[in-house]
């Protein structure tokens, strides 16, 4: 019931991208911090690291990098936060974690080198994408 | 309260001295001027902290062990980002088990820098 009666508050408007930039290493640093909870809750200790999950976060955070409207940050750093807030209360499970912060975009099936020896050099382009 | 009692009569708990804290156990000699028990003496060692922060800095992914040197700057000698200052000092704070708050934390660029917050930190352990 916790979630659903909360309090949703959207801050102001950051005035500068100074101010946007400023607000998400705050960010950055509460999701951190929040990364021992997150890991007893979902119980991420055999599967995963915490330093991992920050690499994970930053990485995500970097993939923004380049927009520099501060009103965009502002909408981007509000979708973090709910997702942290949705994650910190328990409101995903075990495997949305997982699929989305441990596993990555690499997916499941990871390339790891040794079984596609024989495979001819066209067949490992087809794997990989059908555009060349 | 018979079952009580009888669990009781059976429980063995063993007694064991309390041999790695012996320094603790000296300062109750009220002779002992350095006040071993006191928290605020409880500092870290400095060159532990040094040695623990370069490891961790060290151990960051994008970071070239070789580089590191206690005195070394993260974004000019390491070629980080500031993202990647924010992520290496929360790395700190989980390893010393500090809270550090953000305007402090923002000015900790450096190893040299975050040696000497986390040494001169009374929580930091």
């Amino acid at each position: 019931m916790a979630f659903t009666m909360r309090a949703v508050k959207v801050p102001p408007n950051s005035s500068s991208l100074e101010e946007a930039r400023k607000r998400t290493f705050d960010f950055f640093r509460s999701a951190c911090r929040s990364i021992p909870s997150v890991m007893e809750i979902y119980n991420l200790y055999d599967v995963t690291t915490a330093a991992q999950l920050r690499s994970s976060i930053a990485s995500q955070i970097r993939q923004n990098a380049s927009i520099t409207n501060p009103k965009v940050i502002d909408m981007l750093l509000f979708k973090g936060m709910e997702e942290l807030n949705n994650i910190v209360e328990h409101a995903k499970q075990r495997h949305h974690i997982i699929g989305q912060y441990v596993v990555g975009n690499e997916g499941l099936v990871q390339d790891v080198g040794t079984k596609d020896l024989r495979a001819s050099d066209f067949l490992k382009k087809f794997y990989s994408t059908n555009y060349f | 309260m018979a079952l009580r009692a009888a669990i009781l009569g059976h429980l063995r708990v063993p007694v064991q001295t309390l041999t790695q804290n012996g320094r603790a156990l000296q300062s109750w000699n009220l002779l002992n001027l350095n006040r071993s028990m006191s928290s605020h003496d409880d500092h870290l060692d400095k060159q532990e902290v040094i040695d623990r922060v370069v490891s961790v800095v060290k151990s960051f992914p994008k970071v070239d062990p070789a580089k590191v040197t206690p005195e070394v700057h993260f974004q000019n000698d390491l070629g980080l980002d500031s993202l990647d200052t924010v992520e290496i000092v929360m790395a700190l704070e989980e390893e010393f088990k500090l809270e550090i708050p953000d305007k402090e934390a923002d000015k900790i660029d450096s190893c040299k820098l975050a040696v000497e917050y986390i040494a001169n930190h009374p929580m930091s352990s």
